[in-house]
């Protein structure tokens, strides 16, 4: 498998802060990869660089064989992006808008066939202004595949979508890479990371905490996730103490992260509950998901 | 040919606004025959006006290439710089710019279709003066008035694109735009006569980008004889629109400037 990208020990700075610290990982063809953060982690800024529209102060970047910085006009016709946040003049219609955008390119998709795959086809005719944010953003995605890309940013794309759009723009999104499109995304939603993405990595302070496949990122944490509400005059330590598992407190629940001796684990912990009459409330074991691997990677478990 | 295409998409692209938005078609075509029509009945009577140069022209000659100036310059200066801000600071022109779009068919679409419309406004007020004023128009002075549009947009869509640097929001550039225009139109010799204002002030304006586009028009339809012609204010008009361009070309961003 060939590369779309390849990045070494890239690194940017903005004054005192390092937005993007030492990352390397590379991109091959027709994989979905992700980038997954908080706000602020250096999700976008690498995006950027990607893109061609930041320069990178340290490192060597590589997308679809250049220096994105020094692209030329060929290396633009085989890239899509839909930005973050952007707006279209209120007045033109669908149709208008995207038309315009397919005339830059040399082998741009049919407009008809665009609007479509991002399930705008009744709204052609529409003018963008009368749309809800949720069809803008299908728009912002049609502008972003027009030219029939070889490689595809979306940075947050499906961010104020309600959960059926956001289920059809996945099934659009899976049918690019079938197609053969690489796709890099970042999204603040583990549920379209773990669907969507073939590899994904974790930013966090400008650094890749984690990386691999969802399911060994998932794995490596362990086989059982336990958990239930921490009773307001209980501490977590206790909790370690009596069952011997490391007991993380996240928002107003406990929650441990098991691998082998997970009987043994629950023995104590409800014997013990029972004879001290304790309740533990929305008890679950299950198993361990993405969010679980986020929350530990950034650093969010206290 | 890829050029000239992408030109022709993108002032296709402006026309399709321009046409739907009420506030372009108002102030670029209606406001500035409105006043045509105003100013010429009201001062209709007064027969001869001072122009700039220090002659007597009729008051419709004053006011039909006097209008037409500052009804280009409305439409052009203003449209460019709202049109181009807007777009920025929409992300609308990151993406172009992240595109295989040519740069410079940006530009050449926001002449092409300014001309276009700043053309209508001269078919139209030409018409008007010509068939209720009974302005005698001559080819020649057409053919003037074609030049001076052509240099016109060029200089105004110039200094639009000059000042988008510090223009930081649209909400600035849609109060900038009318502050600008408004305060140079009444040193230009548009509405008022230069005769009526101090001497200093008139010598300023002729140092500004309005009054030498106001005076060439005024000069090419009330010139009996000739073009009209008159050297001073197209070296003026083309100076403001080649050094704006040099000054665009260093500062303008593709980027928005809000972050």
């Amino acid at each position: 498998m060939t590369n779309v990208i390849e990045v070494e020990g890239l690194t940017k700075r903005f004054g005192r802060l390092t937005a993007v610290d030492d990352v390397s990982f590379t991109v091959g063809q027709g994989e979905i990869f992700g980038l997954l953060g908080e706000n602020g982690a250096g999700k976008t800024t690498t995006l950027e660089i990607l893109e061609g529209f930041q320069r990178a102060d340290r490192g060597s970047v590589r997308v679809l064989g250049i220096d994105p910085h020094s692209a030329h006009r060929d290396w633009r016709d085989r890239i899509g992006l839909v930005l973050q946040e952007s707006d279209f003049d209120p007045v033109h219609t669908v149709t208008e808008t995207v038309r315009l955008f397919a005339s830059f390119f040399s082998h741009p998709r049919d407009v008809d066939e665009t609007l479509a795959l991002v399930g705008l086809a009744d709204k052609a005719r529409e003018r963008v202004g009368r749309l809800s944010g949720g069809q803008k953003r299908r728009v912002d995605v049609a502008l972003g595949i027009i030219g029939r890309p070889d490689l595809l940013f979306l940075d947050e794309p499906t961010t104020g979508f309600d959960p059926v759009a956001r289920s059809e723009f996945w099934s659009v999104i899976e049918g690019l890479r079938d197609t053969g499109t690489s796709i890099v995304l970042t999204t603040h939603y583990m549920e379209e990371a773990e669907r969507l993405c073939g590899r994904l990595a974790i930013m966090a302070k400008g650094r890749f905490v984690a990386e691999g496949t969802s399911s060994t990122l998932i794995s490596s944490l362990g086989s059982t996730t336990v958990r239930f509400v921490l009773p307001p005059d209980l501490d977590v330590a206790t909790l370690r103490s009596v069952t011997g598992a490391t007991f993380v407190a996240r928002d107003t629940m406990a929650v441990a992260l098991l691998d082998e001796g997970v009987p043994e684990v629950l023995l104590r912990l409800l014997t013990w509950s029972q004879a001290h009459g304790v309740a533990l409330e929305q008890f679950e074991v299950m198993r361990p998901t993405l969010n679980d691997v986020f929350l530990g990677a950034t650093g969010s478990d206290s | 040919m890829r050029f000239l295409r992408l030109t022709a998409a993108q002032a296709r692209y402006n026309l399709q606004a321009y046409v739907r938005s009420v506030r372009t078609v108002l102030l670029g075509l209606v406001m500035p025959v409105g006043l045509l029509v105003i100013l010429s009945w009201v001062f209709a009577h007064q027969g001869q006006i001072a122009a700039a140069a220090g002659y007597q022209i009729s008051a419709i000659a004053f006011y039909a290439g006097g209008l037409t100036a500052y009804g280009l310059m409305l439409g052009t200066f203003t449209g460019v710089m709202t049109a181009v801000v807007g777009a920025r600071e929409a992300g609308w022109l990151k993406r172009f710019r992240a595109s295989p779009m040519p740069p410079g068919t940006y530009l050449a679409g926001q002449i092409l279709f300014n001309v276009l419309i700043s053309l209508a406004l001269v078919v139209v007020m030409m018409a008007t003066a010509s068939l209720v004023y009974g302005l005698h128009l001559r080819a020649i002075a057409l053919f003037a008035m074609l030049c001076y549009t052509l240099l016109g947009v060029f200089g105004f869509t110039a200094i639009a694109l000059a000042i988008t640097r510090v223009i930081t929001t649209p909400e600035m550039a849609s109060s900038v735009g009318p502050f600008v225009t408004i305060t140079l139109s009444f040193t230009s010799g548009v509405f008022l006569p230069p005769d009526l204002m101090p001497r200093w002030l008139v010598t300023f304006s002729n140092y500004l980008p309005l009054e030498p586009l106001a005076q060439s028009m005024q000069s090419a339809l009330a010139a009996p004889t000739g073009t009209g012609f008159e050297g001073r204010s197209s070296v003026v008009l083309g100076v403001w629109g080649v050094l704006s361009f040099v000054v665009a070309l260093w500062t303008f961003t593709w980027q928005p400037l809000r972050r």
